[in-house]
Parts: C-alpha cells; sequence; structure tokens
C-alpha cells in the first residue's frame, strides 16, 4: 500500500508535460508521485493499466467508476496502458484556472463527457448508448422498460435533426446553460 | 590465564556504562520520576532538524527561483510551534494556508461536498428553463440530463487524483522539516554535501549509539518480566498477587517506553480509567499499549498465542486478570462480550483496553469502529485519543509493509516517539440510541480531541475490497436525487 520509494521526475520530462499541459512543476510531481504510487508492480513499470485505476477504492465504488477508466486508457492511452505523460494531460483537462494551450477548455472537457457516451466512436451518442450509461448510473432502482422511456424522452428533446442519436453539437447545446467549465474543474493545490 | 582476566576486565569495562544505565532506568522507571534527558534530546533534535530544513529551502530556492518566498517564510514559523500541536484539518485547504505543508496534504481541495448543493440548485434552474418538458402520463416524472454524468465523472477524477482510502493506510507524506530518516523521505534527492553528512552521523548515531542501548533496555525489560513471573508465585493470594501485579506491569511498561525513547505527555488525567470500566483507543501501532500501560495498568483482550508470545501472555497473566481466547472463539461475538462482562462485574478488575477501528490506521484519521464492545452497556466507556508526534519517528505500522519484527527494529532506531495521550471524560450509552450510534459518537470525540479526520470508512479495506452495496447505494442516492427534480 503505498511506496516509501518515489523518484523524482527527469527534468526535461517535467519542463516538457509542464508546457504541454500547464501545471506547475511541483504540481506535476506531486501527481507524479501519485502515479507512482498506483503502479504497484516491482520494478514499477512506468504506466498504468485499467486495473490499477479500479484498485482504487472510491473510483470502484463509483457507479461511473469502469466507465471513466474506460474512456481514460482506451481513449488517451494504449493497448490498456497509460503512461505519465498521457495521465497529466488528461488531468491537465480538468485543471482549475485560466486555458492555456487550449487542454483546459471548456471544448475539451465536453469532448471528455462526450465520449464517456460514445464509446464506439461513431461521434454520436445513440439509445443503446444512453441506455448504458442509465442502466449504470440507477443500477436497479429503476426498471429497464422505464429506463427506455426515460432515454427516448432524452433523445427526442435533444434530437434537433431527427436522426434519432445526439452529435457533439446537440451535446453541447444541451450543456450551455450549465457552467461545465466551473462543475468540471479541480483545484491542483501545491 | 593472563588473558582471560584481561578479557573479563575489557567486557567489564564495556558492560559497566550499560549495566549502570540500566540500573538508573530501573530506579527511574520504579520511582517514576524522569531525569529529563529525553526532553533535552528531543529539543536539541528540533534545533538539528530545523537547520538541515533551512539548508534544503536554500538549495531549494537556488535551483527553483519561482517557488514563493512566502511558502518558504511560513514553514520556520511552524516549526519553532510546541510539539503538541494538533493535526490542521484536512478537507477544504487552500494552497495560501501555511500550515498544510505537514502530514497528509492532499493534491486537489476537496470542493466536491459544496459543488453538490451547487450541483442541485443549478440543476433545478435549468429545469426551469427548459420550456418542453414533456412527462409521459404513465410512467414516472424523472427527466434525465445528459448532463447528470458530471457529478459522477468529476467524483471519479478526483479519486484518481486523491483518494480518502489509500491516504489513511500510508506514512504520512513528506514534511517540510526533514528529520535525517531516508524512509520518511519520499525523494533521495541529492540536497548539500552538509545535509548527506549530517545524515550520515545522525545514522550512526541512531544505529551504533542509540540501538545497543535501547536492545540492553528491552533485554531488562524481558529480565524483569521474566523475574516478577517468579516473584509472584509465592504468593498464592489472588489479591496480593493482583496488588503488585499492578506495579509491576506500571513498570515494565516504563521500561519500555524508554527503549523507544518514547516522551509521553499525559493530558486530563482526572479521566483515568477506572477498574469495571472499558477504555477505548485510537490505534496506530503496537506500542500504543505500552504508551497508555505507563499511566495505567488495563487488562489486555486477546487471542492465545504460541511461542514467545504466548510465554509473554501466560506471564503477564500473573499480573492481571486478562481475557485471553482460543483462536476459534474469537468468532463467537457473544461469546467475547459474555467474557467481558463477566470480567468487569468482578470487583477490582483492570479495565479492559480495546482498539475498536481493528487495524492500525496512520494517525491522520479514525475510522469505523467495531460495535462489539459498544453493545456492554454495564460498564462506561473511557474513551482516549493518542496523537503521535510524526518529527522524531513515524509510528504507524504498516503490516502490509513490514512484519513485527522489523517494524519494531525500525522504532528502536528512530530518533524518538513523541505522543499525546488525551483522556476523554467517560460516555455511556444513552436511552433509545443504539450501539452504532453511540460507536459512533464516542469515535467523534476522539477524533474532535486528537484533530483527528473522522471517517465513515470500514479499517477493514486495508485489505478487502469494498462490497457491492456500497456501489448500489451510490446508484440509489442518485437515483432519489433524479426523483426530486
Amino acid at each position: 500500500m503505498g511506496t516509501n520509494n518515489s523518484t523524482l521526475l527527469p527534468h526535461d520530462q517535467a519542463h516538457l508535460i509542464s508546457a504541454e499541459t500547464g501545471f506547475s512543476p511541483k504540481q506535476l510531481q506531486r501527481l507524479y508521485t501519485r502515479f507512482q504510487g498506483l503502479d504497484k508492480r516491482k520494478p514499477p513499470s512506468g504506466y498504468l493499466t485499467r486495473e490499477d485505476l479500479l484498485e482504487i477504492r472510491e473510483v470502484a465504488l463509483n457507479p461511473l467508476g469502469q466507465r471513466l477508466v474506460d474512456v481514460m486508457i482506451q481513449d488517451h492511452g494504449n493497448a490498456n496502458r497509460i503512461d505519465f505523460r498521457q495521465f497529466a494531460a488528461i488531468l491537465a483537462r480538468f485543471r482549475r484556472g485560466k486555458p492555456t494551450n487550449e487542454l483546459n477548455a471548456k471544448e475539451k472537457k465536453l469532448l471528455f463527457l462526450f465520449s464517456m457516451y460514445d464509446r464506439n466512436h461513431d461521434s454520436e451518442i445513440d439509445r443503446n448508448e444512453l441506455l448504458d450509461i442509465l442502466k449504470l448510473m440507477v443500477g436497479g432502482n429503476i426498471h429497464d422498460e422505464q429506463l427506455g422511456t426515460i432515454a427516448d424522452h432524452t433523445i427526442e428533446e435533444l434530437d434537433a435533426d431527427g436522426d434519432l442519436t445526439i452529435t457533439f453539437e446537440e451535446f453541447c447545446k444541451t450543456l450551455e446553460n450549465i457552467d461545465v467549465d466551473e462543475k468540471m474543474s479541480m483545484k491542483f493545490l501545491n | 590465564m593472563a588473558t582471560t582476566v584481561q578479557i573479563f576486565t575489557i567486557i567489564g569495562i564495556l558492560c559497566t556504562p550499560m549495566i549502570s544505565i540500566a540500573a538508573l532506568v530501573l530506579t527511574l522507571a520504579a520511582l517514576n520520576l524522569s531525569l529529563g534527558v529525553r526532553s533535552l534530546y528531543v529539543k536539541l533534535l528540533g534545533l538539528v532538524f530545523d537547520y538541515a530544513t533551512k539548508i534544503k529551502q536554500d538549495k531549494e530556492l537556488s535551483n527553483d527561483p519561482d517557488v514563493s518566498t512566502d511558502e518558504s517564510s511560513s514553514v520556520p514559523s511552524h516549526t519553532t510551534k510546541s510539539t503538541k500541536t494538533s493535526a490542521p484539518p484536512i478537507v477544504e485547504k487552500s494552497d495560501d494556508d501555511p500550515i498544510e505543508i505537514t502530514s497528509q496534504t492532499p493534491l486537489i481541495s476537496d470542493s466536491s461536498r459544496k459543488i453538490d448543493d451547487e450541483d442541485k440548485s443549478q440543476e433545478l434552474i435549468t429545469t426551469d428553463q427548459d420550456q418542453k418538458v414533456t412527462r409521459s402520463s404513465s410512467q414516472s416524472d424523472i427527466q434525465f440530463k445528459l448532463g447528470d454524468i458530471m457529478h459522477f465523472t468529476r467524483q471519479g477524477l478526483e479519486a484518481i487524483v486523491d483518494d480518502e482510502v489509500t491516504k489513511r493506510f500510508t506514512s504520512a507524506e513528506e514534511m517540510a522539516v526533514w528529520n535525517l530518516l531516508t524512509r520518511t523521505q519520499q525523494q533521495h534527492e541529492y540536497f548539500s554535501a552538509r545535509i548527506t553528512l549530517l545524515w550520515f552521523l545522525g545514522f550512526c548515531v541512531r544505529y551504533f549509539l542509540l540501538f545497543p542501548f535501547r536492545l540492553c533496555l528491552f533485554i531488562l525489560a524481558i529480565l524483569w518480566m521474566l523475574g516478577s513471573a517468579v516473584f509472584l508465585k509465592y504468593f498464592p493470594k489472588r489479591d496480593a498477587k493482583l496488588r503488585y501485579g499492578f506495579y509491576i506491569n506500571i513498570v515494565l511498561h516504563r521500561i519500555l517506553s524508554r527503549v523507544f525513547s518514547a516522551i509521553i505527555t499525559y493530558h486530563n488525567t482526572e479521566y483515568r480509567a477506572k477498574c469495571g470500566s472499558i477504555c477505548v483507543a485510537n490505534h496506530t501501532s503496537p506500542i500504543d499499549v505500552i504508551i497508555l500501560s505507563t499511566d495505567n495498568s488495563f487488562s489486555m483482550i486477546g487471542q492465545k498465542h504460541g511461542g514467545f508470545f504466548g510465554m509473554v501472555q501466560r506471564t503477564l497473566s500473573n499480573t492481571a486478570n486478562h481475557i485471553w481466547f482460543e483462536r476459534s472463539e474469537t468468532k463467537d461475538r457473544h461469546m467475547v462480550a459474555e467474557k467481558m462482562r463477566e470480567h468487569i462485574k468482578v470487583e477490582n478488575n483492570l479495565p479492559i483496553l480495546i482498539f475498536p477501528e481493528g487495524t492500525c490506521i496512520n494517525n491522520t484519521s479514525v475510522m469505523m469502529f467495531k460495535k462489539g464492545c459498544f453493545e456492554i452497556t454495564e460498564a462506561p466507556i473511557y474513551p482516549v485519543a493518542i496523537k503521535y508526534d510524526n518529527r522524531f519517528g513515524d509510528a504507524f505500522w504498516n503490516s502490509t509493509k513490514h512484519d513485527l519484527f522489523q517494524y519494531l527494529i525500525l522504532m528502536m532506531t528512530s530518533w524518538a516517539i513523541v505522543v499525546d495521550v488525551y483522556y476523554l471524560p467517560p460516555m455511556t450509552i444513552e436511552k433509545d440510541e443504539t450501539s452504532i450510534d453511540f460507536a459512533r459518537r464516542v469515535k467523534a470525540a476522539i477524533a474532535k480531541q486528537g484533530g483527528f479526520v473522522d471517517l465513515e470508512w470500514d479499517g477493514g479495506l486495508k485489505r478487502a475490497l469494498p462490497k457491492a452495496d456500497f456501489k448500489a447505494e451510490e446508484q440509489r442516492k442518485f437515483y432519489e436525487m433524479l426523483k426530486t427534480e
């Protein structure tokens, strides 16, 4: 549980990732320590797998935990592995602060949220994908038929062009009134 | 012939300091006096550490000129505080708070609880603004918005960056003041020759000076224990045995506390646990027992072991009535409770010492208390908060990392164990209060006194994965939230 033997991030890598992501070197080092803490292999492998992230109790308990990990690893890593640079890049999207390098711009957050739904990567959320998410979130508390109705309603309301799927534009439009930046930002401490 | 005489004299010369110190310690322990050597030692160490930190910071400033200067200026003011400061709360910190740099600083500020209420009010506003809210006549009026995933997504991301559970089972993170123990330094960065030299000196002092003395004292303690076992055999009468046993116990633990160079400060001794009660404390290490026993004698409760530890148990049984179980009986909660009740009924039986968390936590929080001992309503509960000061040695036993023997060696080669023991006023279960609520109440009192974070997580999470019920609970909560929109 947790390793005391974490190493420092090499300076050149630190500067590179810091420039890319907008994290300060100190924040980056702390993230790196966390990354190493999650990498429980001996010797440390330098990447994280889906299983590593799901080992975190609070993630395993989270109804969308698996889905979140899937998005991170599949869309932003390679072959069930994510290295530190990719790890920092995803988290940078949710860093609270002025958008630097556009990595934490609102659109990137929206893209991430969209891909939580869109697992077949066809840039559209169809009924099945919506149902999947609904099922994950409410579990057994609502019957499948009711879920189906809810899904249909949602699509009906939001589908502007009538193709019974929700495109990214429609998705963004519906979230227009919600301050996504605020809700999805995390403040990284030094 | 001459050589053996020489050898003996040499051994004699070498052993004299050891023996004289042992005798001194024994006298001090018996009389409950202290020469103040340890406090002086600790003060000196404090100064050395401050010096080392200053060097480190000067180095850091020269390496990284962007580091804000108010961070470095705030640290020395913290280190000159007395060792008795309680840990600052961990939740909701802003990054200009100077105290936060010591143990367990979070990686992100935990505003998820605040956001929850904002979430709800936001959702309500947007629902009102949504004009075409067509509700199905037959089904419920549940509306799902695509943005509803944000709540869980954000929580998940926060957990990936920093989660509450892992934080509690690992040793406290980097400290602003490095205490010259490489085991606590997260990164071994080469700062300067002076620091490495200091560290090396420290290493020599700890391993070659302090450790042999401590080992000696440990042997003394064992001898004392064996001696007292023999001594007590001459008193067939139970009461006489117990009376002597009480003092023998305390002296034994005072010797043991010197083995670890423990500096213990007791607060509120008027609430010391009395006979016929149950004493409850937070658990950080096996040394907790020794620390508490220097001031009061307790009845232990636990499994019967074999080997060395079993012998220890049998010897201790001579000094007082302890409750030892066969391995098979521990599962039977009723039998355990029965035995405890029997023990409490007997007058003059020592208070029972229990650690309801069930496992060692790293002294920044208290985890869920098992309700077993809180169901015994006949006895008042005396809560105790034990707070360690990490600067001189981290007392937390991470049983997944070290076994007991390694841990003891680590403890004996640390600088010192500085600990505050807070006795709290007794609590009893109220009418209509369930044992679970009572357990929670006691836990909250201990957390408040010791400055710990009060968590509902089960200590058992150290080894096992959470039950599926937890997830179902989260889902149910979300469902409820949907319904109320």
